[in-house]
């Protein structure tokens, strides 16, 4: 057992003491027990959608840049997604895809595999962001019925999230979506 | 070694062996004190290094030890699952539930009149609720910059029309860094 030694011990009162420690061990194991009931675990996590178009402003950025090219998904059809790159208000390319929901989960979550495969496709074949010293990231604008559930909409966010790239950032690189999400308020 | 002679001449001297608790008459303590006995059947348990692993955990635990819970979310938002997700961050939370619009919490309006308009529009009460958020921590932080993140708990079920108007009184409020809080789904 733990004691504390003073070396004395010819007086009255004895000077050794031993600390109780099986007590102290007791309250530290009660003490475990508790934070670990009351711990929070949480599971939750965040999918960002950012306002600021054409992403957050760059202090070395020229005043007129040039029009970039911006891929807009559109889930407003029953039945197809489509993809357009626009340049402006010029429209370069168009895709369609089939809207083949795939379930997720357990909670009814549903995915677009295909879609998240074709979005990737068409950001390694025509993304204009690619570099790791690149801060700035390719932008995508979605365009959604007002009556689409939110659970779609998060369903096609996650799609545009799929294809990543590195970026380097003080001096660390890592994997970051190639695209920055934003709504279409039209 | 103490009984054998050094030589085959008889030595009155002998290397000295032990001597100390010959005398005592209990056998088995006699093993034991000098040092013949079998392997000890008591042990003891280290108690010191036992306790500084508990203090560790106690420290660990308290360090991320949360009375409130961390991430409070309402009880009727079922939130939608996600695959490309980045961890939470401390910002305003805004809970839009079947009929409601919270801010921690707070009232600041009803999903209904979004969907009787049936047109994207700003949320007045929460466009001043928010403002007066970031007035405030402006005010607090004078030296930094403002981040302008805000996170939305959405349920599954709400509609596009109002997840796009509250993103959108919440850009113009000064909160352009939108997050939809979602649950992680493994891939």
């Amino acid at each position: 057992m733990a004691g504390i030694d003073t070396g004395g011990g010819h007086g009255k009162r004895p000077t050794n003491h031993e600390i109780p420690l099986i007590p102290f061990i007791d309250f530290l194991l009660c003490l475990v027990a508790f934070l670990l009931v009351t711990a929070v675990w949480s599971q939750m996590a965040r999918i960002n959608a950012d306002a600021r178009v054409p992403g957050p402003p760059q202090p070395d950025e020229p005043k007129d840049p040039p029009k970039e090219k911006q891929l807009h998904v559109e889930m407003k059809g029953e039945t197809k997604f489509q993809l357009v790159w626009k340049e402006g208000t010029t429209v370069v390319n168009t895709i369609d895809i089939e809207k083949k929901p795939v379930p997720a989960g357990e909670g009814g979550d549903i995915r677009y595999p295909d879609l998240a495969k074709k979005i990737v496709d068409e950001w390694t074949a025509n993304g204009s962001h690619r570099a790791a010293s690149d801060v700035k990231l390719d932008q995508a604008v979605l365009h959604t019925d007002n009556s689409t559930p939110f659970s779609d909409v998060i369903a096609v966010i996650d799609a545009i999230y799929t294809p990543k790239r590195d970026l380097t950032w003080s001096g660390k690189t890592e994997k970051v979506p190639a695209f920055n999400v934003t709504f279409s308020v039209n | 070694m103490a009984d054998k002679p050094l030589s085959r001449f008889h030595q009155p001297i002998q290397i000295p062996g032990r001597r100390l608790l010959h005398h005592i008459h209990l056998r088995f303590v006699r093993n034991k004190v000098l040092g013949h006995g079998a392997r000890a059947v008591n042990a003891e348990i280290p108690l010191i290094p036992f306790i500084d692993f508990l203090l560790c955990i106690v420290l660990f635990l308290l360090a991320s030890f949360s009375a409130t819970g961390e991430l409070p979310i309402d009880k009727s938002i079922k939130l939608p699952n996600a695959e490309n997700v980045i961890d939470m961050t401390e910002a305003p939370m805004v809970a839009i539930t079947g009929t409601q619009i919270l801010v921690d919490g707070n009232p600041a309006g009803s999903t209904r009149v979004i969907e009787e308009a049936n047109r994207l529009q700003r949320v007045e009460e929460l466009f001043n609720i928010l403002k007066n958020k970031r007035e405030l921590w402006k005010q607090l932080n004078p030296a930094k910059e403002f981040p302008g993140v805000i996170v939305l708990q959405v349920d599954r079920k709400v509609q596009a029309l109002v997840v796009k108007s509250v993103f959108q009184t919440s850009a113009y409020a000064g909160y352009p860094n939108v997050s939809f809080m979602v649950g992680r789904l493994g891939k």
